[in-house]
């Protein structure tokens, strides 16, 4: 390790689980995924399994799906959190305290959102009774197939239900810690309402939009209980996919959800490092996340 | 009236569903294509609590591990925190960023690495194993709350009081911790919730010998029954808006007293 | 010397241990009923049912309680997911796990057999299998040998589920099926293999489409499958465009099949329970108007089981529980559909009479087909090795097509 030595044994309490844990996982998930470390004794280090995954159309297919989700979800939850966060802003203070409402989506279990978007979405839900009393939809098929249409709607639907309140929640704390003299001082030098939020405010809050971003895009990339409920068989998500190998097929073709994995974990690495070089660049000032 | 719009967006997205859960849990027998439950009934509820044990375990046992949780990443994080956020040396914002990544990175590809290790440790299918995987998920948070504090409290109080003869022991306890507690409590929250709420790693690690009340959850959201499902959905609200509230009363009063609110 | 002492006290204390082990396998009926009393017993199964669920937290939990001190705790989990857990325990050299009786069969059943995952044979000490199971009638399982590893716990058969009120005249044919398929688009699937009655489903369609069963029952034949098995993948991916969901993605399980049923979303289910449909009008879940057919070209039926790990816990109470659900009192219990209504396992000829006429005298509802009928389209299940290629190929040739 590169560091001084002094900060170490302050740090010790975290540093150990860290590494032992964490780090420790991390290891075991790379050499699983060469071959090594398995229950069932197989050979040296190979690369096949990873061959065998990148080679995968099917695998490709995932991906480029599970990419979709994710990036339409962080960026549904982030327009509409930072929307809906300025106008609660925007609330004078005795309605503010009613606006509290929004933390229910942060408590809410991602299992429970799921249930409620099978409750409300589905063809035969309630969005689905509301159009039949309407008139709009006499049968459940005339309703638009809204979950496993081979889409990721349903998905993209819960992982948004809960990224807004969460962008939201990011976005109102850089807003109520605001400054509002600067507004008052665009007012006065002539600006427009939509002017000065577009140079006074906006500039602001990117630093927590961009956090809240990161954050969403690589939990919808990763997570599991969502997927789990409201996935479909194909494409099918790739955290689906590891489920699967892992659970349910052979253990010879354990290494191979390894693999995946270990390659979901070099993008997320990738990612972070990119995506804040970009926005430290675009937002002219230094960031922790 | 901007203000009507912002609040009944508000009001469809977060409030309305809960009252549909509402209506859903006291009226098993709603279905398409009504929009309003044709009756409440209590055949729900009594089809629950034929045999509350299963479902009270798993409630007892999920809210149990993510009390223990929140308890070891506070023992993880609180010397880290006031390190942090009082020194400084090359490379500490790499060192913090490293330290989040737990949180960033999806929790299947370190746990399931783990796992075999676990079972060859022993801490598979038992509840040690459960909190620790659980607290390396949710420590990110914590620390981020007591960073940020410590940084935001200055070494000043802690200084003074120094100065004024305590000792290091007292200085923390009496003026530090007090300080912090707001932080606490916030970080103390979210890595309650995120424990609670969380499904996978509990059951890789878990391995059905520690119940859960998420796993109670899940196989009840596929099946037919709607109505257990919005009312096993609505304890999952109620119990951890149930402990920020006693929290929230518990420290309120608590900084009254001490004026310091 | 004291260092002697210590090492005869281990040498003793490994004795012993050697001994225990051998002494479950000499252990009685009667040894098992006293060393079970008072200790607890994980039992493993599939959770997506949930009448079947409160039937075993209800009365089996209660009645092992009663009779026999034990105290029975459900574990849900898959029987794919806990074959794994316990091969990879068994590589980990875990020998004390923390299951002690398991819900399984077919194929998962063959590789914790070949993967020597169970504890056996014990199905000998069990009386009540003794005294009221024909033995030739569950010597194998899907195929595979079962030598007294797994004691017999219900039957199944698959059936179709509709409702009477909407549709008239069923299908009665796999040509007949997929005409209707075609000319209701949208209106029918089936829960994506590996799950079990989707799985149950696909080798339906392999009986039928590649003239019935007669020809796989002797074992593994690459040659043969290799030649038949494109025929059912034919089949099924000509009527994938008119499934729901354009075939595009299939539900998850049958419990999700099930809620697609129930809500009206399909118009015919399936599962590999008779008395489903009946169980569910019970539920109030169905409509009281569903009722269940089978095909002329015959309907798959089985037996399913429970089995001991090979490192369970409490192997003696586990033993004790299996027993308990081979008897007539357990068997009749279950039967009723307002329970589970699953099949009883044991030979009807070898019951007293009046406990024979108790279980004729059981009503399974109007929804169920009546035993005579079932036994009838009956035929058997195919040998494992068959079902894993027909899983593994249908995701290849059906799925990811």
């Amino acid at each position: 390790m590169n560091r001084p030595p002094l900060p170490t044994r302050a740090l010790l309490p975290l540093l150990a689980p860290f590494a032992g844990i964490f780090a420790a996982g991390l290891c075991l998930t790379a050499l699983q995924s060469l071959g090594l470390f398995l229950p069932t004794a197989s050979g040296g280090p190979t690369l096949e399994h990873y061959w065998a995954v990148l080679g995968s159309a099917a695998m490709r297919r995932s991906l480029a799906f599970t990419l979709y989700v994710s990036l339409v979800s962080a960026l549904g939850s982030v327009s509409l959190g930072t929307a809906l966060g300025y106008m609660v802003w925007k609330l004078p203070t005795r309605l503010r305290q009613a606006a509290v409402v929004y933390k229910v989506g942060l408590i809410l279990p991602h299992v429970a959102v799921a249930f409620l978007v099978l409750l409300c979405f589905g063809q035969t839900g309630l969005l689905a009774s509301l159009a039949h009393t309407l008139g709009l939809a006499p049968t459940p098929q005339d309703f638009p197939q809204i979950l496993y249409a081979g889409d990721g709607l349903g998905m993209i639907l819960a992982y948004m239900f809960k990224g807004t309140p969460f962008a939201m929640l990011m976005v109102l704390a850089v807003l109520f810690g605001f400054d509002t003299r600067l507004l008052q001082t665009a007012a006065m030098l002539g600006a427009g309402r939509l002017e000065t939020f577009r140079r006074v405010t906006l500039p602001r809050l990117l630093p927590a939009m961009h956090s809240a971003f990161i954050i969403l895009f690589l939990y919808a990339f990763g997570a599991f209980d969502i997927p789990f409920l409201l996935g479909e068989s194909r494409p099918g998500m790739l955290s689906m996919r590891v489920y699967d190998i892992y659970f349910q097929k052979d253990l010879a073709d354990r290494p191979q959800a390894m693999a995946i994995l270990a390659l979901m974990f070099a993008f997320t690495t990738l990612f972070t490092m990119v995506y804040n070089a970009l926005a430290r660049r675009v937002d002219d000032r230094g960031r922790k996340l | 009236m901007r203000h009507v719009a912002t609040l009944v967006m508000l009001g469809v997205l977060f409030v309305l569903p809960v009252g549909v859960l509402l209506l859903q849990a006291g009226a098993p027998g709603w279905r398409y294509p009504d929009v309003l439950p044709p009756g409440l009934s209590w055949d729900g509820f009594a089809q629950a609590l034929r045999n509350p044990g299963t479902m009270l375990a798993a409630l007892g046992s999920s809210v149990a591990y993510s009390l223990a949780t929140v308890a070891l990443t506070v023992a993880m994080t609180l010397g880290p925190a006031r390190f942090l956020a009082r020194t400084s040396f090359r490379g500490k914002n790499l060192l913090e960023g490293l330290l989040l990544t737990p949180a960033l990175v999806p929790a299947m590809t370190y746990s399931m690495g783990l796992h075999f290790a676990f079972i060859r440790l022993g801490l598979a299918d038992s509840a040690v194993g459960v909190v620790l995987v659980l607290s390396i998920a949710s420590y990110p948070y914590m620390l981020r709350s007591l960073t940020t504090a410590c940084t935001h409290l200055g070494p000043d109080y802690r200084t003074c009081a120094l100065n004024l003869g305590a000792s290091p022991w007292q200085a923390f306890r009496q003026v530090e911790l007090p300080l912090l507690l707001p932080a606490l409590a916030a970080g103390g929250s979210v890595v309650f919730l995120v424990a609670f709420s969380e499904y996978f790693l509990v059951f890789l690690i878990g391995g059905g010998t520690v119940p859960s009340f998420t796993g109670y959850l899940f196989p009840v959201i596929t099946s037919s029954n709607r109505g257990l499902g919005a009312m096993v959905t609505l304890i999952f609200l109620a119990v951890p808006v149930a402990l920020f509230v006693t929290l929230e009363l518990l420290l309120g009063g608590y900084f009254r007293k001490r004026g310091m609110r | 010397m004291p260092r002697h002492l210590i090492l005869a006290l281990l040498c003793l204390l490994s004795l012993a241990g050697v001994a225990r082990a051998a002494e479950i396998d000499s252990m009685t009926h009667a040894d098992m009923l006293a060393a079970a009393r008072g200790t607890e017993v994980r039992w493993h199964m599939w959770g997506g049912g949930d009448q079947i669920n409160a039937w075993v937290d209800g009365y089996v939990a209660d009645e092992v309680g009663r009779r026999f001190g034990i105290k029975l705790v459900r574990v849900p989990m898959d029987a794919s997911v806990f074959v794994n857990k316990l091969l990879t325990e068994k590589a980990a050299g875990k020998g004390t796990g923390t299951m002690d009786l398991l819900w399984i069969n077919g194929e998962n059943f063959k590789n914790a057999r070949q993967a020597g995952l169970l504890y056996g044979p014990f199905l000998d000490r069990m009386p009540n299998f003794k005294a009221y199971f024909d033995p030739e009638a569950s010597r194998f399982d899907f195929g595979f040998p079962v030598e007294g590893f797994e004691a017999p716990y219900g039957r199944a058969q698959f059936v179709f589920e509709y409702d009477s009120a909407k549709i008239k005249n069923p299908p009665r044919s796999f040509a007949e099926l997929k005409a209707w398929i075609l000319a209701n688009p949208g209106r029918f699937t089936y829960p994506q293999p590996p799950d079990f009655t989707g799985s149950a489903f696909v080798r339906q369609v392999f009986y039928a489409t590649t003239g019935g069963h007669g020809q796989y029952m002797q074992g593994l034949d690459a040659g043969l499958y290799a030649a038949n098995a494109p025929k059912t993948w034919t089949w099924l991916n000509e009527v994938a465009p008119a499934l729901w969901r354009q075939g595009k993605t299939y539900p998850k399980d049958a419990a999700a099949l099930d809620t697609l049923f129930a809500r009206g979303e399909i118009d015919m289910g399936m599962s590999y329970h008779p008395a489903h449909a009946q169980m569910k009008i019970l539920e109030k879940t169905y409509p009281d108007t569903v009722r269940t057919f089978v095909m002329q070209e015959g309907t798959i039926s089985n037996t399913h089981f429970t089995a001991v790990p090979f490192n369970a816990p409490n192997k003696a109470g586990a033993m004790v529980v299996a027993d308990f659900l081979m008897s007539p009192e357990a068997q009749l219990s279950k039967y009723l559909p307002a329970n589970w209504g699953d099949l009883p396992a044991l030979d009807m000829k070898r019951l007293p009479a009046d406990v024979a006429a108790a279980f004729a005298a059981v009503d399974l509802g109007a929804a169920t087909l009546p035993a005579d009928a079932l036994a009838t389209a009956a035929v058997p299940e195919i040998p494992a090795q068959y079902l894993e290629l027909l899983e593994k190929d249908w995701e290849a040739h059906v799925l990811d097509r």
